[in-house]
């Protein structure tokens, strides 16, 4: 074998950049890598990481393109981009979206790259460096989620960042001093959002390709692992190279990820709250899904101080010692029992918490576009504005609306505040709207329940 | 320090009571561990493969095997069933001649034959491809409308309504004029201070009435149908570079000072590198005497009169 790859792709520019770089030589290495055992399905989570971390950094790039980072733009320009067309194409959502989706999507696949790791037992003598590598990215992987959270600047990243910077400043000695430098002083403002900008989009991109570029070096060096059965010399026998089953099962797998996030991105584009409004005491933040579990199980552990610093440093510790302490060199789940149950009772419990978590946030009414129109109507036309403020316009003697999607009312509640308010608010001045038709007072009730949630002006032209 | 072990090829073999048993001819290397397993010996039957764990001694100059007989029951070496390694997965701890170290073939190509597994991987190559292009097209076009967007999208007229009205202008005799105008970029809207020529004349019948653009053709529809006789609306903008020219009333002349192209009342060029006539702009006037006028720029440096955006 002088070079499989070369022969069936002998051509004149081949001939031309193999002269001048190598490149036959070059493609061998990076293509021929032996896999023991043969190609397999099992292997394809890292590439799929990879995928959606390539993704994040073009659809990143996209939307700092148009993106302004300051609290009196970010908003503006993140609405901006909600509302780009070309043509008849949604583009601005769907990159957003892509972007959006491709954070969820790519949290979800390096745990399942992690688990899986885990149950092949892959990170035992001698990858243990690889897994460090891997450790690391999940780090960064969690804290682009956090800091791209806040980028959009509406309510639910302004609450949702409080929290999470407060949480840091709970840290004895250093946490207040942390807290105040990551926010750039005491409050949450100009300085936070720039600093959330500049690590999301120029510190972890870099970090990320130097890990990665580290994570890869190490696969390379050491080679796959391999099943966790068979002999060496059946391994040997069965052995394939990279290219190119495996290469077409990474592509695939990825063409899959892809569709995935393209659906979810079309059929789910991400919403976008109202401005953040530092005065708004009302608004009860909930974290992105993926830290669900992690705020459950805070809410458990008393006192407080204990889960903020114990839950990351457990998870941290237990993630960095576990190649050190396991040190057996058996990799099959199956003769691995108490760490193979052990994993999956953390599973379940995480599953659990996420689920405990979301039922307890509370929900907020599913909008109707048609309806949520008509109820616009039925608002101008009802005489709300005479007491209502929404987004600037209308009377001061009720409370301003321009919020009130965001509260959590049922529409029930709505539809019973409409007609008879003392019942909620013993001796309130608010009329009764009894000559509202039961269809208009749900027609109301979506368009009461959309404020501050959706129906931002078009501002692209 | 572990000493580096040398294997070189051709030098004589010899089993445990010292007889020579043939020669070192290569080394076979279990690519997935990244370890030799094997030694090829040549021996007057042929090619045999030997266990590693069966050499005792390894010098430069012998190998000596723990083995007392011959090798004759050893299992043959079929070169067809293995290849060569390739330098860059040599084991980085011994030191061996290139060409000497060989590796099991991979069993696709060893259960289906050399050139059926070709074929198979010529149609995995061209899925793999396939895949990637279908992936890079759909990226490709929402991510090229995306950055186009906001270069095509139209932005809305804007007419503005000046502090000024009509019967309040100085006759034949151009008035450089400032409002208080929105410059939109994007989610951005500054306010921003802008200059218009306003010219006033007496009628159709005033040879200044009508604009040099409405007289070479050089008007969209739009500025066509909002021109009036009583009133041209000049851009500040010099259409050669985009300086401004200024009105010099003893000479009764527009003069840019950056390259002295040099215009008429109605715009008409008369002298220097300008490639067509100051840029009219549309104006309504109202029955009261209102002057509302649409700012457009143009491109410069061309002699079409061409909007941007
Ligand atoms: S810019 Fe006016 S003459 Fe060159």
């Amino acid at each position: 074998m002088k070079n499989r790859y070369a022969e069936n792709h002998e051509n004149r520019l081949m001939k031309y950049l193999d002269e001048r770089i190598r490149l036959r030589a070059l493609l061998g290495f990076l293509l021929e890598e032996p896999m023991p055992g043969g190609a397999r399905w099992a292997y394809v989570f890292g590439s799929m990481v990879l995928f959606t971390l390539v993704l994040q950094f073009v659809t990143g790039v996209m939307l700092a393109f148009y993106y302004g980072g300051t609290p009196d733009h970010a908003w503006d320009s993140v609405n901006y981009i909600d509302h780009l067309k070309n043509g008849n194409l949604d583009v601005g959502r769907l990159i957003r979206g892509f972007h959006y989706w491709g954070a969820s999507i790519m949290v979800v696949l390096v745990g399942v790259h992690l688990l899986q790791v885990f149950l092949w037992g892959a990170y035992k003598r001698p990858r243990e460096i690889m897994w460090l590598v891997g450790v690391i990215l999940l780090a960064l992987t969690m804290t682009a989620a956090f800091t791209g959270y806040l980028l959009p600047w509406d309510e639910r990243a302004y609450w949702g960042t409080i929290v999470g910077t407060n949480m840091i400043g709970l840290v004895p000695v250093v946490g207040p001093l942390l807290k105040s430098a990551i926010r750039g002083g005491t409050g949450l403002g100009a300085l936070t959002l720039s600093h959330f900008f500049a690590i999301h989009t120029m510190m972890l991109p870099s970090l990320f390709i130097l890990f990665v570029v580290f994570h890869l070096v190490i696969f390379r060096r050491v080679g796959p692992a391999g099943p966790f059965r068979g002999t060496s010399a059946t391994l040997e026998a069965q052995k394939e190279y990279f290219y190119p089953r495996q290469v077409l099962m990474d592509a695939l797998a990825m063409l899959a990820v892809f569709v995935l996030i393209a659906g979810l991105a079309v059929m789910f584009p991400p919403g976008l709250e109202a401005m953040a409004n530092p005065s708004n005491s009302s608004y009860s933040p909930t974290p992105a899904w993926y830290f669900d579990w992690i705020f459950e199980l805070l809410k458990m552990i008393r006192p407080e101080i204990l889960g903020v610093i114990g839950l990351p440093a457990v998870i941290g510790l237990v993630l960095v010692l576990l190649p050190f302490v396991d040190k057996r060199s058996e990799r099959s789940p199956f003769r691995r029992p108490v760490s193979v149950l052990t994993t999956l009772v953390v599973l379940g419990g995480i599953l659990g918490l996420s689920i405990a978590a979301e039922a307890g946030f509370k929900k907020l009414v599913p909008l109707n576009p048609a309806s949520v129109q008509r109820g616009k109507i039925v608002f101008e036309h009802s005489g709300c504005m005479g007491c209502h403020t929404v987004m600037g316009k209308g009377g001061h003697i009720g409370p301003d609306l321009s919020e009130e999607g965001l509260i959590g009312h049922s529409e029930h509640w709505l539809e019973v505040q409409f007609t008879d308010s003392s019942a909620h608010f013993p001796g309130s001045p608010m009329p009764p709207f009894t000559f509202l038709t039961p269809e208009q007072r749900r027609d109301l009730a979506q368009y009461v329940s959309s404020l501050g949630r959706t129906g931002w002006p078009d501002t692209t032209h | 320090m572990r000493q580096e072990v040398v294997f070189r090829m051709g030098i004589p073999v010899q089993n445990a009571s010292g007889h020579p048993v043939g020669t070192l001819e290569k080394l076979v290397f279990l690519e997935t561990e990244k370890k030799i397993s094997e030694i090829v010996v040549r021996d007057l039957s042929g090619l045999k493969r030997v266990p590693l764990q069966w050499v005792r001694e390894l010098t430069e100059h012998v190998l000596v095997l723990d083995h007392p007989g011959n090798l004759d029951d050893l299992p043959v070496f079929d070169i067809s069933q293995f290849e060569e390694v390739p330098i860059w997965f040599y084991p980085p701890d011994c030191r061996i001649e290139v060409g000497s170290l060989l590796t099991l073939k991979p069993c696709d190509e060893r259960l289906l034959g050399e050139s059926e597994a070709m074929s198979r991987r010529d149609f995995m190559a061209k899925s793999t491809a396939l895949v990637a292009t279908l992936i890079g097209i759909s990226l490709v076009i929402p991510i090229g409308g995306y950055v186009l967007a906001a270069a095509r999208t139209k932005l809305s007229d804007h007419w503005v309504t000046l502090p000024v009205k009509l019967e309040q202008l100085p006759m034949d005799e151009p008035v450089s004029h400032t409002f208080n105008a929105v410059s939109v970029s994007g989610w951005m809207r500054v306010p921003v201070v802008r200059t218009v020529w306003l010219i006033r004349h007496s009628g159709a019948e005033d040879p200044f009435s009508s604009s040099e653009d409405q007289i070479l053709g050089l008007d969209s529809p739009l500025e066509k149908s909002r021109s009036n006789p009583y009133l041209t609306v000049l851009s500040p903008i010099c259409p050669h570079l985009g300086c401004s020219p200024q009105w010099f009333s003893g000479k009764k002349l527009f003069i840019c000072p950056c390259h002295h192209s040099i215009y008429e009342m109605n715009g008409k060029r008369i002298g220097g590198p300008a490639p067509r006539p100051m840029d009219q702009l549309p104006v309504l006037v109202g029955k009261d005497g209102s002057i509302s006028i649409l700012y457009e720029e143009f491109q410069v440096g061309i002699p079409q009169k061409i909007r941007l955006s």
